[in-house]
């Protein structure tokens, strides 16, 4: 059984199908890359996935479970977390009370460690993504890339077992991406399941098994970064059509 | 001399600051409860003892609108309803059937909280303006009802009270008495509301007034957290009441749930640092003191105390008590770097 399934989900913005019959499964420990021109519909589809938007048909099924619909806050709570593409830290909180808002999730409370405070694993958190440094420092202070890794220490901190990111390397100087591409990797060897979306092809290859190309809202391709990077669907949408 | 006897003093606090206190606050909020203790040794007129009583309940009242707006974000401009549905029920509780007064305060206070949760349902469903325009309208609603109603419940005047909170014969010596019970209320609240702003669950309501999209996705349950903030806030909001009305020992609709009421605490609050739970307290006593200081001239009163205000808001954006703590962070920090180049 896939860990996470997608059937059929479409979604509608008055007369503009911004998600068109997209279907896909997740086994776990994959690592999936979610690529498109801009105004693909990749967003919405996380939007649809984590609660944010409530799609108009079609089934999300994670664990054999259907989430269809559900709040943002009890998908958190099944085990899918998710960063968004435009940051969205807490501006007044210091960088580990952000984190710590994770750690106060039912599933993370109920997932911490014997003896160990919220505190600690926000911090141990922070940690894990190198911000630990900054740990007092207001978030309204802070870097964008070092928001970017807030954001992914908050999502960790809710104890996922599918996590979906939202163009983490978008705004980010080589140094950074290079640092995230390595913390990615190791989150993978961790046994992190992941979807990952990202306009461009490129970053994503070193890592990424399987990619899904979305056009229009529609699902156009699937495969291996080589596979699709030769399909001529996909190649049109990006390059243009051959004249 | 007195510049010797200024960086003497600056001297003495950095120490204390550094050494015995680490949190400016709460030396500071320390002192001024030392001071409102031994203020009746000063033997006051009753006038005054009064209006300092007036300003411990409004800074019960106005702390308690900070948390739900300084943490929560939950812009609320109908607090009245809370100390005006507080002030009657207690009222009517004691007046009509019998209750001790001890057990009216409780049972209000309870009752309160009771509404703020089912209003919440269907209000929490709109954000931002809107809210604060719904919240405005109940305590509007609720007093041309009372209005409405015959005189020993309702009318204008409310239910009318014995003068007794506390029993005691001699009326100087009630109003001391009633001056410490409030002072020690006002201190259980203010603690109770300072500690749960900064605790965890202050926290998560800081996350939803900075970001609720990201507190969703924190797997934070958003609407829990704002039911608990409006209860307890509602909860508090009802004492102030409650012990508003036995202290003027009636309970007029038109100032328990009148505008002006829902737009004490935003004043207050905003004129002594908001979301800090301690500054709404400083705002009441500012506000309380203004409006004594122009009771000389009953015509210019309004305007001159509202440019003060004004004056301050401008002056002191972030509130007066955030400035103050602001000021001696600093200080402090100046005589760290000071000793380390030494």
């Amino acid at each position: 059984m896939p860990l996470f399934e997608v059937e059929d989900l479409t979604k509608c913005f008055g007369g503009l199908t911004a998600v068109n019959k997209v279907s896909f499964q997740v086994n776990e420990g994959d690592i999936i890359g979610l690529i498109g021109p801009n105004g693909a519909g990749k967003t919405t589809l996380f939007n649809l996935i984590t609660g944010f938007l409530k799609p108009d048909s079609g089934t999300v099924r994670f664990k054999g479970e259907e989430i269809t619909g559900l709040e943002p806050h009890k998908i958190v709570n099944k085990g899918i977390a998710r960063t968004f593409q435009v940051v969205r830290p807490f501006r007044h909180l210091p960088a580990i009370a952000n984190v710590m808002v994770a750690c106060l999730s039912p599933r993370a409370k109920k997932k911490l460690e014997w003896l160990k405070s919220p505190e600690r694993k926000a911090l141990d958190m922070l940690e894990l993504v190198g911000l630990s440094e900054m740990m007092m420092e207001p978030a309204e202070n802070l870097a964008h890339g070092d928001l970017k890794r807030l954001e992914m220490a908050r999502a960790l901190a809710t104890e996922p077992e599918l996590l979906l990111l939202d163009e983490p390397f978008s705004g980010l100087n080589p140094i950074e991406t290079d640092f995230l591409t390595k913390s990615i990797q190791r989150l993978h060897l961790d046994g992190y399941t992941m979807i990952i979306v990202e306009h461009k092809l490129h970053a994503l290859m070193k890592f990424v098994k399987r990619v899904i190309v979305l056009h229009y809202g529609e699902k156009i391709a699937e495969g291996s970064p080589k596979e699709v990077s030769q399909n001529e669907k996909v190649i049109e949408v990006y390059m243009g059509r051959k004249t | 001399m007195i510049r010797m006897v200024g960086t003497y003093l600056k001297r003495i606090y950095s120490a204390f600051a550094t050494n015995v206190f680490d949190v400016p606050p709460r030396l500071l909020s320390l002192l001024f409860f030392m001071l409102l203790l031994f203020l009746p040794v000063a033997k006051l007129e009753l006038h005054i003892l009064r209006v300092i009583t007036i300003a411990f309940i409004f800074s019960i009242f106005a702390a308690s609108w900070d948390l739900l707006v300084g943490r929560a974000g939950q812009v609320s401009l109908g607090h009245a309803l809370f100390f005006g549905i507080g002030a009657y029920l207690s009222a009517f509780l004691s007046k009509f059937h019998g209750f001790p007064l001890w057990a009216t305060f409780p049972l209000s206070m309870l009752f309160c909280a009771l509404v703020a949760v089912l209003l919440g349902f269907p209000c929490l469903r709109v954000t931002g303006p809107y809210l604060t325009l719904v919240t405005m309208a109940f305590p509007l609603i609720l007093s041309v009802g009372l209005f409405a109603l015959e005189p020993p419940f309702g009318g204008e005047g409310g239910i009318a009270l014995p003068p007794r909170l506390l029993p005691i014969e001699d009326l100087y010596q009630q109003r001391i008495a009633e001056y410490y019970l409030i002072l020690f209320l006002l201190f259980v609240s203010g603690v109770v509301l300072y500690k749960l702003a900064n605790s965890k669950t202050g926290i998560v309501l800081v996350s939803i007034l900075d970001n609720e999209m990201a507190s969703k996705a924190s797997g934070i349950n958003i609407t829990k957290y704002k039911l608990l903030a409006w209860a307890v806030s509602a909860l508090f909001a009802s004492l102030a009441g409650c012990l508003y009305a036995h202290y003027i020992q009636t309970t007029p609709p038109g100032i328990v749930l009148g505008l002006t009421t829902s737009f004490y605490p935003v004043i207050m609050t905003i004129l002594g640092g908001i979301g800090t739970i301690y500054g709404p307290i400083v705002g009441a006593f500012t506000l309380w003191s203004l409006n004594e200081v122009f009771e000389f001239t009953e015509e210019l009163r309004s305007i001159l105390y509202i440019a003060i205000i004004i004056i301050f808001v401008l002056k002191w954006p972030k509130g007066i008590a955030k400035f103050v703590v602001e000021k001696l962070d600093e200080l402090t920090e100046k005589r760290e770097l000071n000793d380390k180049k030494k």
